[in-house]
């Protein structure tokens, strides 16, 4: 479970600071502009480490250092409860003088205290052992890990497993030609995501049959047929009064797709969770009478395991989640940076949404 | 799909923004049938509850007829003011509206019971009591003027609001 995340200088997240102890569910809130999906953004950063992305250039650019202020490190921190151990990673990337290309500074891997690596610029120090790794490499994909049970494993794959959703439905095809437990921000590997899911645990298919009749009362079936070598497409059935439809996935309305992808994340939270899941406006491509559901539906699964951290404008989605989990991120102008603070700690008259719809929620 | 308007199914009108977030708690009940409940905006303020009932929901009720409301309001130490809403329910509606809420406010819920420390918390408890038939919190000072309220709301909607 996220505890913390700390972004310095990158984009417009200065000394910016998230605190998520014991918080199962979150929502982002704030104007356009605000660093809402900037969060998301330096997430994805780490989430890729995780994947095994270990150049720096690939990771992280010069126009993201905050104002252009290259002179300045950008510094990600990261504390995570995995199995009731606290990790705690830093990452600080510099750009020197006269350099195109950002390099690390610092890096550190701490589990319950301690130190699994550290290291300053190429030296880098784990357990008794000193070695050299190229300036502009990140070191935690490529340190071997020594067993399934190894922290820096363990970590890794949390890091690996985070998802990250900003869906573009018409990029979500439902065709596979392989299979993964990593989806992509704009979802447009879900085929290969939902084959992946399906394929390594079986039992996934149950909890995405159930929720999606409970969306749809009219679907019959959904099948991820092998059509060509290693190629599949998904398919969806429905039926009403004994009368058969099937079409491809591909077909499907934008918000039924994203019925699927809901499906999708709470079955893989159950099945290779406890997983992080950040999802940038859930409520897009929904009608009002299913947004309250939907949310919800997110919330209560990730009640008994895992995190969600989703951001939204949408009023029915915003009065779904509660003030002690309810974040407001506010910048006062482009020059200036983000602030954050929990709506439980804020004081404001009357309605929320209302006070929303106003402008009138500033730090 | 969004609760179904044809099988029974509750609306639960909220006085307030913390009676919408006890609302929440209790939708975050693992046990809740989520598709049979809907929280509707808050509309800031018994009277206006009864407003919002008596314009929008009334006629609603009629041409629906698997549909309870419940009306979250704080009583504000009020005796009369169960009987004061009630008086204001058509008697063929009076069978599926139901009327719930703190004897003051649900802020002194907050400060008065140990370990309920939001109001999703409170709801979570509450949703608890439900399901386990248990008074833990209904029972509590604040909210035990609801017994018979609430006793007669489960007999309706524990069928359904609970897998």
């Amino acid at each position: 479970m996220l505890q913390r995340l700390y972004i310095h200088n990158f984009r417009c997240l200065e000394n910016f600071e998230l605190q998520f102890k014991d918080m199962p569910s979150a929502l982002l809130i704030g104007k356009n502009g605000a660093g809402k999906s900037t969060i998301g953004i330096a997430l994805e950063v780490l989430q890729r480490i995780g994947r095994g992305i270990n150049r720096v250039a690939h990771l992280v650019q010069t126009e993201d250092f905050a104002r252009g202020r290259t002179d300045v490190p950008i510094r990600f921190e990261i504390e995570v409860l995995i199995d009731k151990k606290l990790y705690q990673y830093t990452l600080a990337l510099e750009l020197q003088n006269n350099f195109e290309a950002l390099r690390i500074l610092e890096e550190q891997l701490i589990v319950s205290g301690e130190p699994i690596y550290s290291r300053q610029g190429a030296s880098v120090t784990l357990h008794e052992a000193k070695f050299m790794v190229d300036w502009h490499l990140v070191a935690l994909p490529i340190i071997q890990r020594r067993s399934e049970a190894d922290p820096l494993h363990l970590f890794k794959m949390w890091l690996a497993h985070i998802i990250i959703l900003t869906p573009i439905p018409s990029l979500m095809t439902g065709e596979s030609n392989g299979e993964t437990l990593e989806p992509k921000r704009d979802c447009a590997n879900f085929g290969d995501w939902f084959s992946g899911l399906l394929v390594r645990y079986p039992a996934a298919y149950m909890q995405v049959d159930k929720y999606l009749r409970e969306v749809m009362p009219d679907i019959r079936d959904f099948q991820n047929e092998l059509i060509g070598k290693n190629f599949k497409t998904m398919r969806v059935q429905f039926q009403e009064n004994q009368a058969d439809m099937r079409i491809d996935f591909r077909n499907l309305s934008d918000g039924e797709k994203c019925f699927f992808l809901c499906a999708v994340v709470l079955a893989a939270n159950k099945s290779y969770g406890p997983l992080f899941c950040f999802w940038d406006e859930p409520d897009s491509f929904l009608s009002l009478s299913e947004v309250g559901h939907f949310v919800t539906s997110l919330r209560r699964s990730f009640e008994t395991g895992g995190q969600i951290l989703a951001t939204s404008h949408n009023s029915e989605a915003i009065r779904k989640f509660s003030n002690e989990n309810t974040l407001v991120l506010y910048r006062k102008n482009h020059l200036e940076p983000t602030l954050v603070r929990l709506l439980s700690d804020m004081s404001f008259q009357g309605d929320l949404v209302d006070t929303l719809i106003r402008g009138d929620i500033e730090l | 799909m969004s609760v179904n308007k044809y099988n029974k199914h509750i609306l639960v009108l909220p006085e307030d923004d913390a009676n919408r977030q006890i609302a929440n708690g209790f939708l975050l009940d693992p046990a809740l049938n989520d598709r049979a409940i809907q929280i509707l905006p808050p509309p800031g303020g018994w009277t206006k509850v009864l407003n919002a009932f008596r314009d929008n929901h009334i006629s609603e009720m009629h041409k629906y007829k698997n549909r309870m409301m419940l009306l979250l309001v704080d009583f504000d130490h009020d005796e009369k003011r169960l009987g004061n809403i009630k008086n204001k329910i058509p008697d063929d509606l009076k069978e599926r509206v139901f009327v719930l809420g703190a004897q003051s406010e649900p802020e002194n819920i907050k400060k008065n019971i140990a370990n309920l420390n939001t109001f999703e918390d409170i709801g979570k408890a509450l949703a608890q009591d439900c399901v386990n038939e248990t008074e833990n919190i209904w029972g509590h000072e604040l909210l035990k003027h609801n017994r018979n309220e609430l006793k007669r709301m489960i007999s309706s909607v524990k069928p359904f609001l609970f897998n």
